[in-house]
């Protein structure tokens, strides 16, 4: 795949939310735009380098060693490791952004969007570059989605919607619409629009 | 065990919802890597507490991880001898059972006997696959027009639902539909846990 | 029916660090008036007229499914609760313009279930009227599209046409410019090398327009232009532009739409259009044929119906031109790579989906908003 095809990919067509149903979470729902700008910013830089530290793992040590069957340890507790120094880097020198963020190591150490991507870049056979590149697009993906569901949420709490939809049961609704608007951007529309 | 948390755990695993035989493998892994790092937890949790050193947050986080994971890896293992088309069709759901059970799992295992923790992650579990089978039994039996379960004897192993196989409801098949199926179904449990709530607060006005 | 500006109930968390999202729904709600929504589907009329008398007793049938199954998908989530909502217009508005989105030939279980999740999910389960964000009828259309692609695009021929089912202008020319060396100069001449037929009164009235005036100065009409034009093709059955244009006029005029978001919708269309259309049929650069695609499909249905719903569009003017935009651009990007042959609905729903975001970006005072939506 070519680089362009690959950011779009994991942005558009195969959206991390959207499609692979990953990072839904109803603790971790942003409370404005600046926040979900902050979590967004915060999980791409994770999945970008989640992503690239699991392609050199599987290509160099996994693969080559025959140890398989690790993977699932090793690529969990990779991304617990990247969530934590991340999280540690943040606090020096970003701190405002994390606060603004809000969300917690646990919640990142054990996002199945991040895991989600690794796995998806791993499974691909993606080298350190095309993961990079998937990695940020997932982040991108990530970020648009979670950015147009915050407003969408901010404008449903005020609004007087049947009392069991209310909440997390919407949003989740809310997600399956956008998904199938999604669906409009498809293989087929990325070959045409790449240059058949 | 709150909805909320139900929810959170179902979330990726509604990925898998598309056919019955799909759900009933992530149900089965859900509950095995569940049960069994709860008592694994339980047992260190113990051993631990009598050295009267308990392991900070970080590390109890990092151990939780490990020991899912671990676990994971060995339900993958199994599953891939088992029926390695199963194994294939869960693609990247099954290794992200590992931090699934964390979120359903108990925060203090220690504070109870070990059988009363270990069924209650079991019960945890079936709640989760529950869950899980409703959503898949409304997907595919609408969005393929089948329910497909295991070959059995004669049983070739499909059911096929009537004229709705012709011209199923593809829309619920689709990641959407999986989506959509679990909002409504979340809404359903929402409304039960208010009216249990407003129930249980004898003689106030329910909400 | 003007319903006091509800009040959020007490439970409603507010965030702290939010803008005021909270004027956004009385706004909505008052915009979208019972008056509005009646002139909207009584314009619709003469389009839904032309369909009748084009396709005739599927097309009443199509329209029919999609209008009973609107309404009764309205009254079965409000009159247990002792509401009775049909009179604001807006079920009967959905229903209308499903049926008018949809080709005659569509099996009557898709209007029905196009209308029913609708109304059901899209605009009942977040509150009803002036609460949904995305637009019912355009995303009930998507999840047909979705769950039957080949009987929700199942047009049949139109009088005046040989019998039987048959391809719509926009499918016909996707499936003309997948074949090898048909790249031609406009969509009507690839069309007519593709050897698709048009109409007898087509051939007949252009004939005689290219006779008698035309050739003399030495041009021509191609054959299909009438067609094409008055919308008497295979297709949806409100599908004719020149009477979508009409009635949308007269919303114009009677102030029911503001003309900023279809303008500006179908101007970024017609303008992408001209300069990179042509690279997608590989003609290069400004060789795209606009007025073929303004004419075919749900375009105009989309820009003028669609698009400036108040309770979808978005409240504030800058909101509104960047919005146009995006769904131009969007149009363009489905209707010339896209997999389905016509992207409009798609893309109203890929808009309604920004628009809130949209809404808070570019909010700064509540003045402000009442300004921009005036």
């Amino acid at each position: 795949m070519s680089w362009e095809a690959t950011l779009l990919t994991f942005a558009l067509i195969d959206n991390v939310i959207l499609s692979r149903l990953l990072g839904v979470d109803p603790y971790g729902m942003p409370g404005s735009l600046r926040s979900a700008a902050a979590a967004g910013g915060l999980f791409t830089i994770l999945m970008a380098a989640s992503a690239v530290a699991g392609s050199v793992l599987e290509t160099q040590v996994l693969a080559p060693f025959g140890l398989e069957a690790l993977r699932t340890p090793a690529f969990v507790l990779l991304v617990a490791a990247f969530a934590a120094a991340l999280h540690g880097l943040a606090a020096r020198r970003a701190p405002a952004m994390l606060e603004e963020a809000g969300v917690s190591l646990g919640r990142t150490a054990t996002s199945t969007a991040v895991l989600g991507v690794v796995l998806i870049a791993s499974r691909g056979g993606l080298d350190a570059g095309r993961a990079l590149l998937a990695g940020l697009g997932a982040g991108a993906g990530f970020f648009l989605v979670t950015s147009m569901m915050t407003a969408i949420r901010l404008r449903l709490e005020v609004e007087p919607v049947p009392r069991a939809l209310r909440g997390f049961p919407l949003q989740l609704v809310t997600a399956a619409l956008m998904a199938y608007a999604f669906l409009a951007f498809d293989r087929g529309f990325l070959a045409r629009f790449l240059g058949r | 065990m709150s909805t909320g948390l139900l929810l959170l755990s179902l979330c990726p695993a509604i990925a898998m919802t598309d056919t019955v035989i799909h759900s009933l493998w992530m149900s089965a892994g859900v509950i095995l890597v569940s049960l069994l790092s709860t008592i694994a937890r339980d047992v260190l949790d113990r051993s631990s507490a009598s050295t009267a050193t308990s392991p900070k947050g970080a590390v109890r986080l990092l151990r939780a991880l490990l020991i899912s994971s671990v676990l994971t890896a060995a339900f993958e293992a199994g599953l891939l001898a088992v029926s390695p088309t199963a194994s294939a069709s869960m693609g990247i759901y099954s290794p992200l059972i590992a931090v699934n059970v964390l979120v359903i799992a108990d925060r203090q295992p220690a504070a109870r006997s070990l059988a009363r923790s270990a069924s209650g992650a079991l019960g945890r579990g079936l709640a989760v696959s529950a869950s899980l089978l409703v959503v898949a039994i409304f997907r595919e039996a609408l969005g393929a027009g089948t329910i497909t379960l295991f070959p059995a004897g004669a049983f070739r192993g499909t059911i096929i639902v009537g004229p709705l196989v012709d011209q199923p409801v593809r829309a619920l098949g689709l990641a959407g539909g999986a989506l959509l199926c679990l909002g409504y179904l979340a809404g359903a449990l929402q409304a039960i846990a208010t009216r249990r709530a407003s129930a249980a607060s004898e003689g106030e006005k329910p909400r | 029916m003007s319903a006091p500006p509800p009040v959020p109930p007490a439970d409603a968390p507010r965030p702290s660090s939010a803008p005021r999202p909270g004027v956004a729904p009385h706004l909505r709600v008052a915009m979208s008036s019972k008056r509005m929504t009646w002139l909207a589907a009584a314009s619709l009329v003469p389009a839904l007229g032309l369909g009748v008398a084009l396709y005739g007793v599927p097309a009443l049938m199509v329209t029919g499914a999609s209008l009973l199954c609107a309404l009764a998908a309205e009254l079965a989530t409000t009159l247990p609760w002792r509401r009775f909502t049909l009179a604001d217009g807006s079920a009967a508005l959905t229903g209308l313009i499903i049926g008018l989105v949809l080709p005659a030939g569509a099996p009557l279980y898709v209007p029905a279930a196009a209308s029913a999740f609708g109304i059901l999910v899209i605009k009942q389960s977040f509150g009803g009227l002036g609460r949904n964000w995305m637009n019912p009828a355009m995303g009930g259309v998507v999840f047909a599209t979705l769950s039957w692609p080949g009987a929700a695009s199942w047009s049949i021929a139109p009088l005046g046409w040989p019998a039987g089912a048959a391809l719509t202008p926009l499918q016909a020319l996707r499936a003309a410019l997948s074949m090898p060396g048909s790249h031609q100069a406009t969509p009507l001449a690839v069309l007519e090398k593709a050897g698709y037929s048009f109409s007898g009164l087509d051939s007949g009235v252009v004939g005689w327009i290219n006779t008698h005036l035309l050739s003399p100065a030495g041009l021509a009409l191609r054959q299909g232009t009438l067609d094409v034009f008055i919308g008497h093709v295979p297709g949806a059955i409100g599908a004719s532009a020149p009477l979508l244009a009409l009635g949308a006029a007269y919303l114009l005029h009677r102030r029911v739409i503001r003309w900023q978001l279809p303008v500006i919708y179908l101007g970024s269309f017609v303008v992408l259009s001209l300069v990179f259309g042509g690279l997608a049929s590989g003609q290069g650069w400004s060789a795209g044929g606009p007025g073929f695609h303004l004419l075919s499909g749900n375009l105009v249905l989309a820009a003028f119906y669609a698009a400036p719903d108040p309770v979808t569009s978005p409240l504030t003017g800058t909101g509104k031109w960047i919005l146009g935009v995006v769904l131009g651009a969007l149009t363009f990007l489905l209707r010339y790579f896209g997999s389905l042959g016509d992207g409009a609905a798609a893309a109203i729903v890929l808009g309604n989906c920004l628009t809130p975001l949209l809404d808070l970006w570019t909010f700064r005072r509540p003045e402000a908003a009442s300004r921009g939506a005036a």
